[in-house]
C-alpha cells in the first residue's frame, strides 16, 4: 500500500510531509524520556531491516498478491521508535526498488507509522491485564498486528478514493479499491499470526525486549 | 385520414431524422505507429483491466485518450504525429500505478540508442532488474541496517578502554 509519485496531488504530499515532521518531534520526545535512548537501537535498526524486505517478499493471494507492511510487530515492539524506523525503511524501499516515492514519503510514512503508534498502545494493555499474562500477551500481539494493518489500508483507501484524479473513471477505480480492502482482510489475519509468532518467541527467549 | 395529413405527417418524419442523403458506407485504411504500454506490477503480474490515460506534450493536464489495459496489462495507442514531445502515459488501479513519460517525434519513439523500439514497458517498479540484482541490493541493505544494530550494541566500557589507550 505505497502511495507512488505522481498518483496524489502536491497539497496531499506536502501536508503529508507537514504530519510526519510533527509525529516525527512529538516520537523523538517520548524517546528522550527513557534513561538510554542508545540501547533501543540496536533492536529497531534489525527490524527496520526485516519492514526494509518484507515489503519485497510477495505471497500471492488471488486476485492479486500482497506483500508484508509489519508496521503492527514495529509498534508493537519499537514503541515510539517505530515511528522513526518507518521513514528510513521507506526511503531506501523508495530509493533502491522504486517501492513507494520520494514525494510520497511523508504520506506514506504517515499512513504505516501512525497505526504502528496505535499498536504499541494497544499492545501495552498487557501491562494491565491482572493474570494469564502470556496468554494475553498474544492475544494483544495478535490484535495490534491485525489492527495496525487494518488501519493503515483504510488510511490509504481513504486516500486513495479521495484523491482519484478527475481524469479517471472514479466509481470504477472506488470498485477496485473497495475489492483490494478483501486481500487487506486476509493480509490482517497473515500480520497478525507474524506479530505473535515474534513475540512470543521473544518473550520465551529475550522477554526484556518486550518491555519498552 | 386525409391525404394532406399523410403528407404533413410523412413531412415531419423525414425532418426529424438525420438526413442519410446516399447509403454507402466505405471504410478506409492505413498504417501508423502504434505505442503499446505494458504495465505490471512489481512482483512481475500484469496490471490487468486498469485505467489508462494519456496526455498529449500540448496540454499535459487534461485527458488526451482514456482506456483500459487488457488482461496481459497492456495497452495501446496512436499517438498524433504532428505532436512532438513528452507523451505521458498514467496507469491506475486500486491506488496503484505509475506515470511514464514517452518521447515521440513524428509518431516514433525518440531514442538514440534503439530508434527502432516501438515498445514502452510501464511499471509500477524495477522488474528491469534481475532476482540476483534484488537480493544482492536487499543484502547490502540489510547489512547497513545490522551494521547499526551492531555499532549501536557494541560494549561501552570497551570502547572507551580503546579510546583511553
Amino acid at each position: 500500500m505505497h502511495i507512488p509519485d505522481g498518483l496524489i496531488p502536491p497539497s496531499v504530499c506536502i501536508s503529508g510531509y507537514a504530519l510526519t515532521g510533527g509525529m516525527t518531534w512529538y516520537a523523538l520526545r517520548e524517546i528522550k524520556k527513557d534513561s538510554n535512548p542508545q540501547a533501543n537501537i540496536p533492536k529497531a535498526s534489525l527490524l527496520t531491516a526485516a519492514f526494509f524486505v518484507s515489503s519485497l517478499i510477495h505471497i500471492p493471494i488471488p486476485p492479486t498478491s500482497i506483500h508484508l507492511i509489519l508496521n503492527g510487530m514495529m509498534g508493537a515492539i519499537l514503541g515510539y521508535y517505530a515511528f522513526l524506523a518507518i521513514p528510513i525503511g521507506l526511503f531506501f524501499q523508495a530509493v533502491m526498488f522504486n517501492h513507494g516515492g520520494i514525494s510520497t514519503l511523508g504520506i506514506n510514512t504517515v499512513i504505516m507509522g501512525l497505526p504502528a503508534i496505535a499498536a504499541y498502545h494497544l499492545f501495552r494493555l498487557r501491562d494491565k491485564v491482572p493474570r494469564n499474562r502470556q496468554f494475553w500477551t498474544k492475544v494483544l500481539a495478535f490484535a495490534s498486528g491485525a489492527f495496525a494493518l487494518l488501519l493503515s489500508a483504510t488510511l490509504f483507501a481513504a486516500i486513495a478514493i479521495s484523491t482519484i484524479s478527475p481524469d479517471l473513471d472514479a466509481a470504477q477505480e472506488r470498485n477496485a479499491i473497495y475489492l483490494s480492502l478483501v486481500s487487506y482482510g486476509i493480509q490482517a489475519i497473515i500480520e497478525g499470526a507474524v506479530t505473535v509468532m515474534l513475540i512470543a518467541f521473544l518473550e520465551k527467549v529475550k522477554p526484556e525486549l518486550l518491555n519498552i | 385520414m386525409k391525404n394532406w395529413q399523410v403528407l404533413l405527417w410523412l413531412g415531419l418524419n423525414c425532418m426529424a431524422v438525420q438526413p442519410a442523403l446516399a447509403h454507402g458506407a466505405k471504410i478506409e485504411y492505413g498504417q501508423a505507429a502504434a505505442i503499446i504500454i505494458r504495465a505490471t506490477y512489481d512482483d512481475g503480474t500484469p496490471m490487468a483491466q486498469a485505467q489508462a490515460v494519456v496526455y498529449s506534450p500540448e496540454d499535459p493536464t487534461t485527458p488526451w485518450l482514456k482506456g483500459m489495459t487488457d488482461e496481459k496489462g497492456e495497452f495501446t495507442f496512436v499517438p498524433n504525429k504532428d505532436v512532438s514531445g513528452n507523451w505521458d502515459v498514467k496507469v491506475r488501479q486500486s491506488g496503484h500505478g505509475s506515470i511514464i513519460s514517452i518521447p515521440i517525434t513524428e509518431g516514433l519513439i525518440a531514442s538514440e540508442e534503439k530508434p527502432e523500439i516501438d515498445r514502452v514497458e510501464l511499471l509500477s517498479s524495477n522488474s528491469d532488474l534481475t532476482p540476483l540484482q534484488k537480493i544482492l541490493m536487499a543484502a547490502a541493505g540489510i547489512w547497513g541496517f545490522i551494521g547499526t544494530a551492531l555499532f549501536f550494541s557494541r560494549n561501552p566500557s570497551s570502547h572507551q578502554k580503546s579510546v583511553r589507550q
